[in-house]
């Protein structure tokens, strides 16, 4: 077995422990990452992208809301071509206690959340769907987050400074000696490869896994997963994020997000982080609860479902689960449980992340001896090869508690923020309307074969990147020419033409996965049309006898599949 | 005016009622929302994939299952409705090649091979036993065309055995640059400076590499496919033969405009972008229905009806999320399996199709429709193709099939 030193050995590639990465490497510190699966994997890449104002936590987890105020300025000035500035309202509907408004205010001020009234009459002006009868609207800074391409940034960055950034690398076992813990042994999930690190500290930011983390040294970190279900429907009938305004709850939030707008979600406790399904009651209680806030709600064509596992810790003297705070704690393990060597970063949110990678890096830091101070807040974030070097700056917002934030964000002149007519002004500009491979989300080729360069390991990964195959027709036509390019581009390195069938049918498949929680109507016609496509016409299922996992593609690994019991 | 057939719907099945009645002397009006799943589909016409002779495992099929269209339209009206749609196919010199008794397998735009019982002789030379002589084949397309990857291909078929090898050709001069969807590719190939410089191109790549095939996209001309492989294969000297696209598929394309010509020749009016809505009846009896196109609503009578309007695919049938399924055209009682928990298997591509996809209408021996207690909708109404229940025609491979002839067999009633 090769074994590789380094300072510090991160687990997960979520937000967090990317963001863990990047700030370790930007102080000198030799770090490597592992994920099980591709950045994003986990619950970052399945959450539906608000980018917190912190309204949502004024009442019930002040800490959390004035973390995410906080935060939610720090990012748009680092990452601004992964955010989108939509605002956002917490409205007052007939079903809400209407007293909780004035609460709701006062707790903004109390926490450092941003927060203006405005009238129904300029909210409807604005967002003409919204319900007529929703009596009270207060505007705050929410805005939404392409959270595949925010971590695929910070991973970039923490590259450029010197860190490994190992996907599809799973955790096979912790290495402890007496009672320090001194590495890890992790398998390349590609080739089965397994390779010992040995390093000074391990961080284990691996979310709703990093309880199952922390026993392979010995130590018990309770982490409930929380399961919280999201259904995007195909019409982004509104610009602005929308909240309920009362206490969070399920189905009470709308997030517009590139093309589509996103209803979440539900928060129902599962044993394991690996193994929930999406249940048909979840989706219909969330479409109900959507036909409040937009009358019609319902009827517009879902897309998709989803699930992430939310990673609320339970610390040791809470003893019951209602109370959980949703911010997020750093454990040290060698004052906590005695073993040397180990951190733990759990709970937070999103928003939060560099803020929780500053604080244990700072812990990290310390412990190694390091003192350089920390940059990640005022560093911008480089732009992945699948971005385009857009020129075009969106107008900058001038009204509402958001309208100092956006002036100072744009004097800094960083890449411009993210807006929707993006990249359809790009395919315009580059005039490749003719050449785009995913038609639904305007994917064109050179952006696929830039993922495919980057070393994307399966169809899922160039998802991830450019978002071929989450539009409409969930992958009908880009399903098939995104596999016949990534063989034309990697069938000289080793990808044979089997593993290119059996990556077209693993992305079938997880797209089923999705797709079967919400077909009905017009999507279940698409889903029949797309079965004619690959069944009647490409005879995909005709492959399976020539398809085999392999060339470096990660299509079927039990550490990597997500089991959904019930769909 | 008053019609003693409206057909709605405008797929084969449709297509094929219309044709049969008025060729019987009828006034026949085919009114749609739309073009049918020809425009989809591969452009073939599969009868049953999973067998060496479709014919007769049709034959122990409709043994077997009562309730399968097959069964109600009968083993006669599908061989009868084969050679009526080889008639048409052959009256637009576009021919149909192939038997009902034995499937040919096809090489798809994946490279996997795919049964069918016949093809337009476009494609013909491309079927497997063919291709397994060992004589080397060569697989081209066009960068900008992206629906047909011709190194995939050929890599998929040299994994089966067949001495395939894939290239891209230069795209000849246009004069601006288009969206070269299949329908655009397939116009430019009906100039003949433009198919002149791919037979050009494909005759060097044949000198040099010696191939005896050459597979192209099926996209070689909208009207005159028949005239441009013969045109290419005495450039090159090589066997032309045509594999399907990406949807749109130009092959089907070519399948409704034959069926367009017939029907006009037989005086039988067309009217497409006419989206039936309801009907209007008493008792059991159909008069009118009411169609919308251009926010207009439109009073459609006859004496008789063909219901041709699809399954979930076509429209025809549509599912709520309560677990409702709805006949959109004129209201009619759908056959559902089940509750919406079991309309989906676990895997996309399962074997067994996925249960929602048999939901229909039912039927009784002379396919007019029935309601959950077996007694007859309207007396004077046909239900035909992907409308039926008891058939997943995608997965069973007889979505041509089925549509034929069912659609033959409303045209006898």
């Amino acid at each position: 077995m090769r074994t590789i030193e380094t300072d510090v050995l991160v687990i997960g590639g979520g937000a967090t422990g990317t963001g863990c990465a990047r700030d370790l490497a930007m102080r000198g510190m030799r770090t490597i990452l592992v994920e099980k699966g591709d950045l994003t994997h986990g619950t970052t890449g399945r959450y539906h992208g608000l980018l917190h104002s912190g309204g949502r936590y004024v009442t019930k987890d002040p800490q959390s809301a004035t973390e995410c105020a906080r935060e939610n300025v720090v990012l748009r000035k680092i990452m601004p071509h992964c955010l989108e500035d939509t605002s956002g309202f917490f409205v007052t509907t007939p079903w809400d206690d209407p007293a909780y408004g004035d609460v709701f205010v006062k707790n903004c001020r109390l926490t450092g959340v941003p927060v203006q009234e405005i009238s129904v009459q300029a909210m409807l002006r604005r967002e003409p769907v919204l319900n007529p009868r929703i009596s009270r609207v207060f505007e705050v800074m929410d805005g939404s987050a392409d959270s595949f391409l925010a971590t695929r940034s910070t991973a970039l960055s923490a590259e450029e400074y010197g860190a490994q950034i190992w996907t599809y690398h799973h955790v096979v076992d912790l290495v402890r000696e007496g009672d320090r813990v001194t590495g890890a042994v992790v398998e390349d999930l590609r080739n089965g490869e397994r390779i010992g690190i040995l390093c000074a500290c391990v961080l284990n930011a691996a979310g709703a896994w990093a309880g199952k983390i922390a026993s392979m040294a010995g130590v018990t970190v309770t982490v409930l997963p929380g399961k919280g279900t999201m259904v995007a429907m195909n019409h982004r009938m509104l610009n602005t994020v929308v909240n309920r305004c009362k206490l969070p709850d399920d189905g009470d939030i709308i997030v517009p997000i590139h093309t589509v707008a996103v209803i979440g979600t539900t928060d129902v406790h599962v044993p394991d982080p690996d193994v929930y399904g999406i249940e048909p009651d979840e989706i219909q209680f969330m479409l109900a609860e959507g036909d409040k806030l937009i009358p019609g709600f319902s009827q517009y064509r879902a897309l998709r479902a989803w699930a992430g596992v939310r990673p609320l810790y339970k610390d040791r003297d809470v003893a019951n689960d209602r109370d959980i705070p949703r911010t997020f704690k750093l454990l040290d393990h060698a004052e906590r449980d005695g073993v040397e060597g180990m951190l733990s970063i759990v709970g937070g949110k999103w928003t939060t992340y560099r803020l929780m990678a500053e604080e244990s890096v700072d812990a990290l830091a310390k412990r190694l001896g390091n003192t350089r101070p920390c940059r990640t807040a005022e560093e911008p974030l480089p732009l992945p090869p699948t971005e385009h070097q857009t020129t075009f700056r969106p107008p900058v917002r001038t009204t509402g508690p958001g309208a100092s934030v956006a002036a100072e964000v744009e004097a800094l002149q960083h890449a411009p923020l993210y807006w929707l007519g993006k990249h359809l002004a790009e395919v315009e500009r580059e005039q490749s309307f003719a050449d785009l491979i995913c038609e639904c989300e305007m994917a064109s080729r050179s952006r696929v074969l830039a993922a495919i360069d980057a070393g994307a390991k399966n169809l899922d990964d160039i998802r991830r990147d450019v978002r071929m195959g989450m539009g409409p027709c969930q992958g009908g036509w880009c399903i098939y020419r995104t596999t016949a390019l990534l063989f034309e581009r990697r069938g000289q390195d080793g990808l044979s033409q089997a593993n290119s069938n059996d990556a077209l049918l693993h992305f079938l498949q997880a797209r089923w996965k999705g797709l079967v929680p919400v077909l009905w109507g017009d999507q279940l016609r698409q889903a029949r049309l797309d079965e004619l496509i690959y069944v009647g016409v490409l005879g995909a299922d005709r492959l399976r006898p020539i398809a085999e996992q392999g060339g470096g593609l990660v299509t079927d690994n039990p550490a990597v599949a997500t089991e959904y019991v019930k769909a | 005016m008053n019609y003693e057939t409206i057909v709605i719907g405008a797929g084969l099945a449709g297509m094929l009622a219309a044709l049969v009645r008025a060729e019987r002397g009828e006034r026949v009006m085919m009114l749609a929302k739309g073009h049918g799943s020809t425009h989809w589909a591969a452009g073939c016409l599969d009868l049953l994939a999973d067998a060496d002779d479709p014919l007769g495992a049709i034959n122990q099929l409709v043994q077997a299952r009562p309730a399968h269209p097959y069964a109600l339209a009968g083993v006669a009206a599908l061989e009868q409705a084969l050679a009526r749609v080889r008639g048409v196919a052959e009256a637009a010199g576009y021919p149909l090649v192939g038997n009902a008794g034995r499937n040919l397998l096809m090489p798809t735009a994946l490279g996997a091979l795919r049964p069918t019982a016949f093809v337009p002789a476009t494609m013909v030379n491309g079927e497997a036993r063919q291709l397994g002589d060992g004589r080397p084949i060569l697989i081209a397309g066009l960068h900008e065309l992206r629906d047909f990857f011709p190194p995939l291909i050929a890599a998929n078929l040299r994994a089966q055995g067949y001495a395939a090898e894939g290239v891209y050709l230069e795209l000849p001069p246009v004069e601006r640059s288009h969206d070269f969807n299949p329908v655009v590719m397939a116009r430019l190939f009906e100039r003949p400076a433009f198919r002149a410089e791919i037979g050009r191109q494909l005759a060097t790549l044949v000198r040099k590499g010696g191939y005896a095939r050459v597979g192209l996209p099926a996209v070689l001309g909208l009207y005159n496919a028949v005239e441009v492989v013969r045109e290419l294969q005495a450039l090159t000297g090589a066997l032309i033969f045509e594999i399907p696209t990406l949807p749109t598929s130009v092959p089907g394309m070519r399948l409704f405009h034959a069926f367009e010509q017939a029907l006009t020749k037989a005086g039988a009016r067309i009217q497409i972008g006419g989206w039936v809505l309801r009907g209007e009846g008493s008792g059991s009896h159909l008069h009118a229905v009411f169609s919308e196109a251009a926010s207009r609503e439109q009073r459609h009578m006859a004496r008789r009806w063909v219901l041709a309007t699809g399954g979930i695919m076509g429209g025809g049938l549509r599912a709520e999320h309560t677990g409702v399924i709805s006949e959109t055209a004129l209201g009619l009682p759908v056959r559902t399996p089940s509750g919406r928990s079991d309309w989906f298997q676990a895997r996309f591509l399962d074997e067994a199709g996925h249960p929602v996809f048999r939901a229909g209408i039912a039927v009784d021996a002379q396919l007019r429709p029935l309601d959950a207690a077996d007694q007859i909708v309207y007396t004077n109404v046909a239900v035909v193709g992907s409308a039926l229940a008891d058939c997943d025609p995608i997965r069973e491979g007889c979505l041509e099939g089925i549509a034929l002839a069912t659609g033959f067999a409303a045209g006898q009633l």
